[in-house]
């Protein structure tokens, strides 16, 4: 497997560079070589080979010394990624050091990084839905943000193309406002969801349950193994049944014979030349040496991560561009968006307590959108929608520290399941606010001496509103599924603790209002693509690294496209 | 509040007063008093005593292991001294105390010189006045997390370390690190005790 080419300095001149090695970054890489053009990929953190570089994978709690937990060093170094809540023992290892890399939080904003090769791609929640055009109709009906320079039909079959090689399982419903995907079989519901799922489907007409729609193989595919229920994605699958890029993309791209991977690669600007009027490489710092190299290239992706994109571009000034490269809206760090998240409703299930279940799922229930898809289900308190994610299972004996017992018997009766549990949590569409911004933080600077980012960005009163009704008809619904001693709750957490920070550079059909064209090139310098995040003009309210993906092929196939017209 | 209010004022006190013990549990002490067979890194001997006692009474050995068969008392020592900041290991110590002091103000003796009932009857009064945890979602508490006491603390604490031990994990629970597949709906007595992974 893998061997990975390392060695830049054979070449500095390559066809193509690609920032950023994650969900879009992989496949743009993947994409680019096999289209035959020589890629270079510039990674800031190190390299993680598939199963290799997978310490954890096999470890059980008593293996690791504190049982998987992190003591107070640690959690200094991952601040943020505690904040988050996912970072432990068994993952800390592809979670970002927060110390080393600083941000300001103008107001409360998470910002949870994964400085490695595959990035995030090794720790996300696997989620992938469809857009439709309700979403990508939505600010040019509501007037919020800018259109969209895209509709569906544009991008359907490219995530039709990156289905098929990614691998979604999942149950096909036909729901408009949900498009089906190319679906591998769907993961199992188990006794207690099935129930409620009728129930919820019985009580309210138009709302549908469904099984998360996920990145894990239920069947094998391309010679990677189906998922094993073991519940162990976050260390990294040595089944390669989650896709990642370390698993899926970069081993297709390395395979051509045509990339090379650069660790510890920090990317500090892209080359303008003023006189060719286009990008022409991009300068690094080496995180181990300090030493500064510039590579060149024809074209260049930007698929650093939403915000570390939109920091490279702020910080790529030139004669032509003296705000940032792209920056002729004044739109470039504007409009940053994420899902509120955390808000809804658990409780206790009664009966089945002769039923369990076998496997670690490691994926949940869905709950589509159901209000303003149409005119019966519109609502005046807010624009825009939500969906809901959430499941279903038996307490273990952590239920045991609030129950008020003790001794033998106490002890004994822990060694059975407890009592069915059931939850849901909203998944709110966030509107793009031209004042949640991020800018450079000149005066503080970073290790390297790199400008940080300030991210002064906040939910407001839609987002509110939404909110509330995801509270109150989280409640409804289970009280009406015959859910018992029902906890509503509202963290009311602050932005980026979805994890699906967005927007900053988005597309448009107007350059003076927005950063990209339609296909994802910055509208003044049309050999720079930025397909991560960043390029997003709104924010729907389903997972969007799935959109990520098909945007990024799409652009790629545009650029080989367009260089073989000779028109970049 | 009262109780917290009334511990505050008891803790000094107590603490000089249990220098000094009283007839009364010299004499249930004979039988009671623990003797530690390990050295703990944080804790006191004392402190370590107190512990080993109370995860003693939580999780006793039955046909199965106990919580000392497992040495949850050890790790709870591990637990302070790696996972508590400074801050954390100060105000543990301090709700330690406050423990004892309730308890000898109670019963005129330390918890480890407590008779069995006694202790039943201490830790029972605990349970109502500890506080709870709130729901998790993964991994994150759902709405502000009061603080909760110090037994709640180690309650949940032992459970951990009970539950995460090799022994139990392998032994007792139902362990398959693979399964292979989901099975969303099945007998429950095709698995019997709880999976523990």
């Amino acid at each position: 497997m893998a061997n990975y080419n390392i060695d830049a300095k054979k070449n500095m001149t390559y066809d193509a560079i690609v920032i950023g090695s994650g969900i879009s970054g992989g496949w743009a890489a993947k994409e680019l070589c096999e289209a035959g053009l020589k890629t270079l990929v510039l990674e800031r953190g190190r390299i993680v080979e598939h199963v290799v570089d997978y310490p954890t994978m096999n470890k059980d709690p008593w293996d690791l010394e504190l049982r998987g937990a992190l003591g107070p060093e640690d959690l200094k170094k991952h601040a943020i990624g505690a904040r988050a809540g996912f970072v432990g023992a068994n993952n800390e290892h592809f979670y970002a050091n927060d110390e080393e890399n600083p941000y300001t939080e103008v107001k409360p904003f998470l910002w949870v990084r994964g400085h490695q090769m595959g990035g995030r791609s090794l720790l996300w929640g696997k989620q992938c839905y469809r857009w439709s055009d309700l979403d990508f109709e939505a600010n040019a009906k509501d007037g919020h943000g800018v259109d969209w320079p895209l509709r569906y039909r544009d991008i359907e079959s490219w995530y039709t193309y990156v289905e098929k090689f990614a691998g979604i399982s999942g149950q096909a419903l036909g729901l408009p406002q949900l498009p089906d995907s190319h679906f591998l079989p769907p993961m199992e519901l188990n006794c207690v969801e099935k129930d409620i799922k009728s129930r919820i489907e019985k009580e309210f007409p138009g709302r549908v349950m469904t099984i998360g729609r996920a990145a894990h193989l239920t069947e094998p595919l391309n010679g990677r193994g189906q998922c094993q229920f073991r519940n162990r994605c976050d260390r990294g699958c040595p089944y390669g049944a989650y896709f990642s890029s370390n698993a899926v993309t970069l081993p297709a791209a390395n395979a051509t014979g045509n990339l090379t991977i650069r660790p510890y690669s920090i990317v500090n600007s892209i080359i303008y030349d003023d006189k060719k009027g286009k990008a022409t490489g991009v300068r690094i710092i080496d995180a181990e040496t300090n030493e500064h190299i510039e590579f060149y290239a024809k074209i260049i992706f930007c698929n650093a991560s939403s915000l570390s994109t939109t920091q490279i571009l702020l910080n790529s000034t030139s004669e032509r561009f003296e705000n940032g490269l792209g920056n002729d809206s004044g739109e470039l760090g504007h409009n940053l968006m994420d899902h509120t998240y955390r808000v809804g409703a658990m409780g206790r299930v009664e009966g089945y307590e002769d039923n369990y279940y076998k496997g670690r799922r490691p994926n949940g229930i869905y709950i589509p959108r159901y209000v303003n898809i149409d005119e019966k289900t519109k609502t005046d308190k807010f624009v825009r929608g939500f969906g809901y994610q959430g499941g279903g299972g038996r307490g273990n004996w952590s239920a045991g520290a609030n129950q008020e017992q003790f001794g033998a018997e106490f002890k004994d009766s822990l060694m059975k399941p407890g009592p069915w549990e059931f939850f849901i949590t909203g998944f709110a569409e966030c509107l793009p606010y031209h004042e949640n911004k991020v800018t450079l933080d000149k005066e503080n600077v970073d290790k390297w001496g790199q400008p940080t980012l300030a991210i002064d960005c906040e939910f407001k009163e839609n987002e509110k509103a939404i909110n509330r009704q995801i509270k109150a008809d989280a409640v409804e619904m289970l009280e009406k599924a015959g859910v018992k001693d029902i906890v509503g709750f509202d963290n009311e957490h602050e932005p980026g603790y979805g994890i699906h920070e967005m927007g900053t550079a988005r597309m448009g059909r107007d350059p003076r209002t927005s950063v990209l064209n339609g296909t994802n090139q910055i509208h003044a310098a049309k050999n720079v693509f930025v397909t991560d995040g960043a390029c997003m003009t709104s924010s729907s309210c389903v997972n969007p690294s799935l959109t990520y993906m098909a945007l990024t092929a799409r652009a790629a196939n545009h650029a080989i496209s367009e260089l073989k017209k000779k028109n970049l | 509040m009262d109780r917290r209010e009334a511990l505050k004022k008891t803790a000094l006190a107590a603490g000089s007063a249990a220098l000094v013990p009283s007839l009364f549990s010299l004499l249930q002490s004979c039988q009671q008093k623990p003797r530690l067979s390990w050295e703990p890194i944080f804790l006191s001997v004392d402190q370590a005593e107190l512990i080993s006692t109370l995860v003693d009474t939580l999780l006793p050995k039955t046909e199965t292991p106990g919580a000392l068969d497992v040495k949850v008392d050890i790790f709870i020592d591990l637990v302070f001294a790696k996972l508590f900041n400074k801050e954390g290991q100060k105000a543990m110590i301090t709700e330690m105390n406050r423990f004892d002091a309730f308890c000898s103000e109670k019963y005129r003796s330390k918890f480890i010189e407590l008779s069995t009932e006694d202790r039943k009857e201490f830790l029972k009064e605990e349970e109502s006045e500890s506080g709870k945890y709130n729901g998790k979602v993964w991994g994150t508490a759902v709405g502000v997390q009061k603080p909760v006491g110090f037994y709640r603390t180690i309650k949940s604490l032992a459970l951990w370390g009970y539950f995460s031990s090799e022994e139990i994990g392998k032994n007792v629970l139902n362990y398959d690190p693979i399964p292979g597949e989901y099975l969303g709906c099945i007998p429950l007595s095709d698995v019997g005790n709880t999976w523990s992974l």
